[in-house]
């Protein structure tokens, strides 16, 4: 099949008037159709919100007195010397810490543990996972009722003859039964997360290591850590970014309480502008919230290079 | 280096026996090729010595050391895998050295070690890369740098060379076998390409469902198999067969009679099934008709397919053929290089 040079030939190389709808031009037109849905929601239900709420922000804004009056950098100075926001901060803190560290490790066992090849294991990959899509309302209550001084947590400890504390009110075991109770309804997504990229490891490499004499233990951390280091990465973003977000777990369960010691930052917002009715303030919050999250995910982001160590 | 030393090896994956009863004796530096069809058991007889597989029955040894219920750690094996099995992670470097880590060896040990290994697969310049960014040949001997480096007793290939093309295959083929040379490590070799076998192996060993059918050195196996399936399976093209009878006269096939090998008195009245290697029919102008069907000429010979007493054969012939397809032609089998067959069992007679 010689290519044949045709009379016309000159015609493609543009010497006739071009039409409009080229081919790059209707490959662009399709393109821009296919995120156009995406893109709008994204705006409406984004990025419009965010602009508004930066507005808000440089406000005072009462709804019941009906104030809506500019402030400029009202809102932002009296970040600084609002008395209640470093405990905020810092229970926001151990919050999302606790949460990460406590729902990835778990994540990981039970995904390590799963991914055996045992009769019946997807039975219990389906117990795990359950919790996800249940209703986080339903989920709480429950748990709120589990967790009552007269409770069913106690009463099983009390067959123990061990006497459980009262997990919700009490200032020292507050924080950790909220982290729990929200790492348990989540695991199970990160597990799933986790049992796909473990799967997608090559047996030989297993069976190499073993061969080159390298323990299971070394073998977990040399081969299979580093291969799924990627959606170690990603599940890690969502859950730090997720973790930042918790409000309905708090406002079933503590209220913020004992004293501010569950304040996290979403809730304390909350209060502000719905208890307080400070939407100004509430605003700047929001905004002060959006920044952290986005630096985080930046932050993350730009490690990637150290921490997956590999990536195809 | 160590002999290798199989004794009624048995392997069942639940009711199904897929190795039923292996029995071979490798020799200290030997180069070993298994060779068979694919599903006859050659990776899992292979994972079963590197201990990566466990055995139902029968006993393997490495060395004087029964290693049965050994981890494939203290074997003191290399092995190369299929696909490589490299670490992606991982540098070139990283992956000769990663054993080494392991076991305790020192940093600079280690460093020269893998230099030796590099020198010699002629991977020195490429210590730096990854494995996603080599060629198919450069990972092939990263792989086999990462086994020659630890020094082992046994080096173990399962189909190194498949996924390679035809043309590297060749060049990789005469690479290992330099490299056996080379180290003298006695050496384990799976193949299901039977030229592979012929060309690499001190000695073959056939294998087919689960048993073995011969074990000898190429020329062993080429010149006189054990049995139809090895005359059939060693050799491209592959043998002719012929079925038919022996008599007095000779071998009643298809109407025509060819000289039998060798004294057939008690044999009267047997089927058999004669083979006859494609190289071994020449032309004769007294020989038997053949219709000629196609020539393919490659230069240095001409592979002829042509239909003899009723059955369609391969004749090669040194010389150029001038045969068009329907032509006739007359070929005499060499008495001296056939080969007969019992019809049911497959065994060799003469
Ligand atoms: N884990 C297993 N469970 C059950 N059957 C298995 C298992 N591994 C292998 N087999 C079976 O054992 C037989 C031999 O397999 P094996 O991989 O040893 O074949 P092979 O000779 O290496 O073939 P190939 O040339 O295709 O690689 C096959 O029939 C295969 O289906
Ligand atoms: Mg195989």
């Amino acid at each position: 099949m010689a290519p044949a040079t045709s009379p016309t030939g000159s015609d493609h190389t543009g010497s006739r008037r071009r039409p409009f709808w080229t081919m790059e031009r209707r490959d662009a037109l399709a393109g821009y159709l296919f995120i156009a849905p995406q893109l709008i929601g994204i705006t409406i239900f984004v990025l419009i919100p965010l602009c508004l709420v930066f507005w808000f922000s440089l406000h005072e804004w009462n709804v019941l007195a009906a104030r809506f009056t500019y402030t400029g950098a009202a809102n932002y100075k009296a970040l600084l010397s609002d008395p209640g926001l470093g405990e905020v901060f810092g229970a926001t803190a151990i919050f999302s810490l606790g949460l990460v560290v406590l729902n990835m490790s778990l994540a990981l066992l039970l995904a390590v543990l799963l991914s055996q090849k045992l009769t019946g294991i997807t039975v219990f990959r389906t117990l795990f996972f359950s919790p996800v899509v249940v209703s986080l309302v339903a989920w709480t209550i429950v748990w709120s009722f589990l967790l009552q001084k007269n409770g069913g947590l106690n009463a099983i400890l009390q067959v123990f003859g061990l006497e459980g504390s009262n997990w919700l009110r009490d200032p020292t075991t507050a924080m950790i039964s909220v982290i729990v109770v929200q790492v348990f309804k989540n695991v199970g997504l990160n597990m799933i997360l986790f049992l796909a990229a473990l799967q997608g490891v090559p047996k030989e490499l297993y069976e190499a290591a073993r061969v080159d004499g390298v323990s299971p233990f070394k073998q977990f951390r040399r081969i299979t850590v580093p291969l799924i280091s990627p959606t170690i990465l990603l599940t890690s973003i969502i859950t730090i970014v997720g973790s930042l977000q918790v409000f309905a777990q708090i406002a079933v369960l503590t209220q913020g309480g004992p004293g501010m010691s569950t304040t996290v930052l979403v809730y304390y917002l909350y209060q502000q502008a719905f208890q307080f009715h400070r939407f100004g303030y509430g605003s700047t919050l929001s905004i002060v919230l959006f920044v952290i999250v986005a630096v985080l995910t930046f932050v993350q982001w730009q490690m990637r290079k150290r921490i997956v160590f590999y990536e195809r | 280096m160590a002999p290798v030393k199989l004794a009624n090896v048995r392997k069942s994956f639940g009711a199904v026996e897929i190795i039923q009863g292996v029995d071979v004796d490798i020799v200290d530096g030997e180069f070993l090729v298994l060779v068979g069809p694919s599903g006859c058991g050659k990776s899992t007889l292979l994972r079963m010595i590197a201990g990566l597989e466990s055995i139902s029955s029968g006993e393997i040894a490495i060395g004087d050391r029964v290693v049965n219920d050994l981890e494939p750690k203290f074997r003191d094996i290399a092995m190369v895998f299929q696909n490589y099995a490299l670490y992606p992670h991982m540098t070139v470097e990283r992956n000769m050295g990663f054993s080494l880590e392991h076991r305790g060896h020192s940093k600079s040990e280690i460093a020269e070690r893998v230099q030796w290994a590099a020198q010699i697969l002629d991977l020195a310049k490429l210590l730096d890369r990854y494995p996603r960014q080599l060629s198919g040949g450069q990972r092939q001997r990263v792989a086999m740098g990462r086994a020659i480096v630890r020094n082992p007793q046994v080096f173990l290939f399962d189909e190194p060379l498949s996924n390679l093309d035809a043309k590297l295959r060749v060049v990789m083929r005469a690479e290992i076998k330099s490299l056996h040379q080379r180290l003298g490590v006695t050496t384990v070799y799976v193949t299901h390409d039977q030229v592979e076998a012929m060309t690499m192996a001190d000695r073959i060993v056939v294998m087919n469902g689960g048993k073995v059918e011969q074990i000898g050195t190429p020329l062993e196996l080429y010149d006189r198999p054990a049995n139809r399936f090895v005359a059939g399976f060693i050799g491209s093209p592959a043998m002719n067969f012929l079925p038919g009878t022996i008599t007095r006269a000779g071998f009643e096939a298809g109407g025509v009679t060819l000289p039998l090998p060798g004294p057939i008195a008690e044999r009267d009245g047997q089927d058999a099934v004669y083979g006859i290697r494609p190289e071994h029919l020449a032309l004769d102008g007294e020989g038997l008709e053949a219709e000629v069907l196609l020539v393919e000429p490659m230069g240095s010979e001409t592979q002829v397919t042509l239909r003899l007493a009723g059955q369609q054969m391969i004749a090669v012939f040194r010389e150029r053929i001038s045969a068009r397809p329907g032509e006739t032609i007359r070929l005499r089998p060499d008495v001296a290089a056939a080969h007969l067959f019992d019809a049911a069992s497959g065994a060799r007679l003469n």
